[in-house]
């Protein structure tokens, strides 16, 4: 019996150890400020908003789509996406990219756009203030 | 108003309901048909105040706040209905309902099996209570009024001929971002709109709409089914409680079993509805990104299916005078896919996850993140005290014989390995709480050997008898399906190309769980028919497993521009845009594009479409698919041209003065100051030839570039000379100085006017082409899993 519960805790033991260390290994932190972003060399999620008035590139050739982001404090960096334009791309209010930055730009491996629906609360909250 | 006074009673129905069960279970006789009354009124209170609301909804009554924000009047009918769930406090109620719904069938069920009705209800109406309480007026009801807060409404969802009235413009507002007006709705206005005599129906003539990624037939089937499994999944919680409070475990695992089934049925269903909908129509090119939305409710399913195993050994296990083997893991596990499915519901609905999901839910304030914790909470508390209490009957241990190889322990290991897989979906998808997230192959690394040995221990789990084997026998009976498994995983490695360690052991494994499953079925099919259910599912998991291999590995994709009436070959068919059309209204444009075989023998045309969405002005692209036997061709539309409007933009024109700068494409210029020499001066007033630069600085990505466009002058003509930064994609040209010291600069992209150069008008189509073999495999296997699952429903409602 008592054998049957060693087995059962060292398997655990070595399940949780896998576990934690590919948890560190594939872990991503969140980042507002692109300043912070642009000096890390580590795989981000960068929270920004896409700056219109620099239209967005679609580079068919080469398969990808690049735009530029703003953060809250006006820090601009330029984003790489080897895919496609995500849909509800163009009325999204923020933009939350994953990936890295190097070479004087960010490069994503996935763009997820904001809901307008968040718009409309942050519009009416700026509005009432 | 109807609504809310109905979701009261109700919620007050299903309070008294439990408290009147309670004491049936303590022992008053006069109590159970109150208590049954109780119920009745909450469930029926529900489903009328469901029906209120789709009636609101169909007739517009844009005086409620939620059908005014997910509701509009140019939607079809059944686009209409799928508005019911298209916000969060809607789809609350859809939950509410369903547990109503599921609730009926409980009570006939368990007041025909003795003693069991008031233990159960007691839990499930609590339940019912719990979301009864979260959709009442106070908290998320969709029945309250848009005057009651201060809502923005766009001018034009506004009935103009009120617009005029003199009260109005003090509610006016405008957002020079968007160039929108607004009128803002509240308290004070509804007062003016009441004294005026005007209803607000009328004023407001339009809802928001519903959002376009909504807008399809998935949405119609996919959240309902998704809740009907949320509310069954309260089920074998009940039951699970109710056992502890009798102190009996031998009677509830038959009786909460079938229910247990159904529930991880429709459950799964609806995870994989939820799959096809990304895939076929929302355009994520699979159908499962480890999204922790689709994550959050995957864990509970996982645990049920742990469940149904361990549940069944302790159904072989019981005998006279034991209860069964494995009593405290069927408890808990019972108990723990109810929790986790209120933790998914927590982690999508608080807003925890706003960042990290497609799927974000805008934050639903502190009250009702307050809320969900408690309801998640209580439950786990409910499940742990009632199992400390019990722990002195709980802990005795049953004797048995415990053999290595035996059925119960194969599938004891799988129940637990599933927990493991369990495990990892949790930690990765609950990982945003402590601000951070994981990577995809997190999740792709650690569960792909879990998949292995689950294939393995299922197909090994079937071979072995209950109890004891000599591993002779085993080895014996193991034999002729090893040996099938091996030539059809060689087959299917060397016709595939599989050359990954991971991927040819998946892939053995799988073939295995195919083999043992379809053997053992083909076996008794006919003598006893009702009993294949369980190895019909796994016969479903084994070609989802080849699914996942075949399309995970082989797919290919690539972006192609492809010129109308020209054909061109992409992935290994030959794609020629057609033509493209105006469909619902010219509301949407289809466009058709001719895939065809090298050969020509087969092709079919596939019509992506593309529209700019009235409800936010984006552009949508809905894929389209064509699906053959063995593979999917799957295009998704990025873009149109038609080759007259291409690259009308000759740059940016910009203004700077001496020492200022100037933001272009990310590139920082600056202008320092004009170069010029002393004689260019007298050289200009006499007539003479001359040279003026202009001295910029150009900052980008951490370089700065120096240079310097220049005016010639000569002969009383002028001639402006631009640079041009290949590395910055930039070009900068002069188009006027003054001498107080500002200079005009037309700024352009250099690759743009090359590409101007060589486009000749065309129409141009730029498609995303994919080809996924086999994925054919996992909406089969999902089917036959399902199928699976029905028959095992079928026999297991009988033995109750």
């Amino acid at each position: 019996m008592k054998s049957k519960y060693m087995f059962g805790v060292i398997i655990i033991a070595v399940f949780m150890g896998i576990m934690g260390y590919l948890f560190t290994q594939t872990s991503i932190s969140y980042e507002e400020n692109f300043s912070i972003v642009k000096t890390s060399t580590k795989t981000i999620k960068a929270t920004g908003s896409w700056v219109k008035e620099k239209n967005y590139i679609i580079d068919k050739d080469k398969r990808q789509f690049s735009f530029f982001a703003v953060d809250y404090l006006g820090n601009e960096m330029k984003v790489i996406y080897n895919g496609t334009i995500p849909n509800n791309f163009e009325s999204a209010t923020s933009v939350v990219v994953t990936g890295k930055y190097q070479d004087g730009s960010f490069h994503a491996d996935d763009i997820l756009t904001k809901c307008p629906s968040k718009y409309e609360e942050t519009f009416e909250a700026s509005s009432k203030s | 108003m109807l609504g809310n006074v109905l979701l009261t009673i109700g919620l007050l129905g299903g309070l008294f309901s439990v408290v009147m069960y309670f004491l049936t279970y303590k022992g008053y006789t006069n109590t159970l048909g109150k208590a049954r009354i109780g119920f009745h009124i909450a469930s029926s209170m529900t489903v009328i105040a469901s029906l209120v609301l789709v009636w609101s909804i169909l007739t517009h009554q844009y005086q409620h706040l939620y059908i005014f924000k997910y509701s509009g009047s140019g939607l079809s009918t059944g686009l209409l209905f799928s508005t019911f769930w298209g916000g969060q406090e809607g789809s609350f109620l859809l939950w509410t309902f369903f547990t109503a719904i599921i609730g009926i069938i409980l009570l006939d069920y368990t007041s025909k099996r003795g003693d069991l009705e008031p233990r159960v209800m007691m839990v499930f109406g609590l339940s019912l209570s719990f979301l009864l309480f979260l959709v009442s007026p106070l908290l998320k009801s969709p029945f309250n009024y848009i005057w009651l807060t201060d809502t923005f409404i766009d001018i034009k969802l506004i009935n103009q001929q009120f617009l005029s009235l003199p009260f109005i413009e003090q509610f006016f507002f405008s957002d020079d971002q968007t160039n929108t007006n607004f009128i803002k709705m509240g308290s004070e206005l509804y007062g003016h709109l009441v004294a005026n005599g005007i209803s607000i129906n009328e004023f407001i003539i339009d809802g928001k709409g519903l959002n376009p990624l909504l807008q399809n037939f998935w949405m119609q089937i996919h959240p309902p089914i998704l809740f009907i499994g949320f509310a069954m999944s309260a089920v074998p919680f009940a039951f699970a409680i109710a056992a502890l409070l009798k102190n009996d475990y031998k009677e509830w695992v038959r009786q909460s079993f079938p229910w247990m089934l159904a529930g991880t049925m429709v459950l799964g269903l609806a995870i994989m509805l939820g799959g096809y909908w990304a895939y076929g129509v929302l355009g994520w090119g699979g159908y499962w990104g480890w999204d922790p939305v689709e994550n959050s409710s995957l864990i509970p399913w996982i645990v049920g299916v742990a469940a149904i195993h361990t549940l069944i050994i302790q159904r072989k296990t019981q005998s006279k005078n034991s209860d069964g083997r494995f009593v405290k893991t069927n408890l808990i596990l019972s108990m723990l896919v109810y929790v986790l499915v209120l933790y998914s519901t927590f982690l999508t609905r608080s807003g925890v996850l706003g960042d990290s999901s497609v799927h974000s839910f805008a934050e639903p304030g502190m009250l009702v993140y307050l809320l969900l914790v408690v309801f998640m909470v209580t439950f786990l508390l409910i499940g742990a005290i009632g199992f400390v209490v019990r722990w002195k009957t709980l802990s005795i241990e049953f004797e048995q014989d415990e053999s290595v190889l035996s059925k119960e322990l194969a599938l004891f290991t799988g129940a637990v390995t599933l927990l493991a897989a369990a495990i990892i979906v949790i930690a990765g998808t609950s990982a945003p709480i402590f601000g951070n997230a994981v990577e995809i192959r997190f999740y792709n690394e650690l569960n792909l050997p879990i998949a292995i040995i689950i294939g393995l221990l299922n197909g090994l789990s079937l071979i072995l008898k209950w109890k004891a084997n000599k591993g002779k026998d085993v080895l014996q009976k193991l034999l002729i399906p090893v040996v099938v498994t091996l030539l059809l995983s060689a087959v299917i490695i060397f016709a595939g190309k599989v050359f990954s360690v991971m991927l040819i052991l998946l892939t053995f494994s799988a073939v295995f769980t195919a083999v043992v499953n379809f053997e053992i079925t083909y076996k008794i099919v006919r003598k006893r028919p009702s009993f294949i259910g369980g190895y019909v599912a796994h016969l479903g998991i084994a070609l989802f497993m080849l699914g996942v291999i075949a399309t995970g590995n082989f797919s290919e994709e690539t972006m192609v521009d492809l010129e109308k009436g020209k054909s061109k070959n992409v992935l290994g068919y030959d794609l020629t845009f057609v033509d493209f059309n105006p469909i619902e209204n010219g509301s949407k444009y289809s466009f058709n594009v001719e895939v065809a075989t090298a050969d020509k023998n087969s092709k079919s045309i596939v019509s992506p479409v593309m529209f700019v969405s009235p409800f936010d002005g984006s552009l949508m692209r809905n894929p389209d698919i064509w699906t053959m036997f063995t593979k999917d061709y799957y295009i998704t539309p990025v873009s149109y041209s038609d080759g007259t409007k291409e690259n009308t933009s000759e740059g940016e024109k910009v203004t700077l003065n001496k020492g200022e700068s100037k933001e272009y494409k990310g590139n920082k210029i600056t202008f320092n100051k004009f170069n010029f020499p002393k004689d260019a001066m007298n050289s200009m007033m006499g007539g003479g030839s001359f040279e003026i630069g202009i001295e910029l600085t150009v900052n980008a990505y951490g370089k700065t570039y120096n240079v310097e466009p220049k005016i010639k002058g000569k002969d009383k003509q002028q001639e402006y000379i631009p640079v041009e930064i290949n590395e910055l994609d930039l070009k900068i040209n002069v188009e006027k100085l003054d001498a107080a010291g500002s200079v005009n600069l037309v700024l352009s992209s250099l690759t743009k006017q090359t590409e101007k150069i060589a486009a000749a008008p065309k129409e141009v189509l730029t498609i995303e082409a994919s080809v996924k073999p086999f994925i054919n495999l996992i909406w089969l296997g999902v089917i036959v899993v399902v199928v699976g699952f029905m028959i095992s429903i079928f026999r297991r409602l009988r033995d109750t």
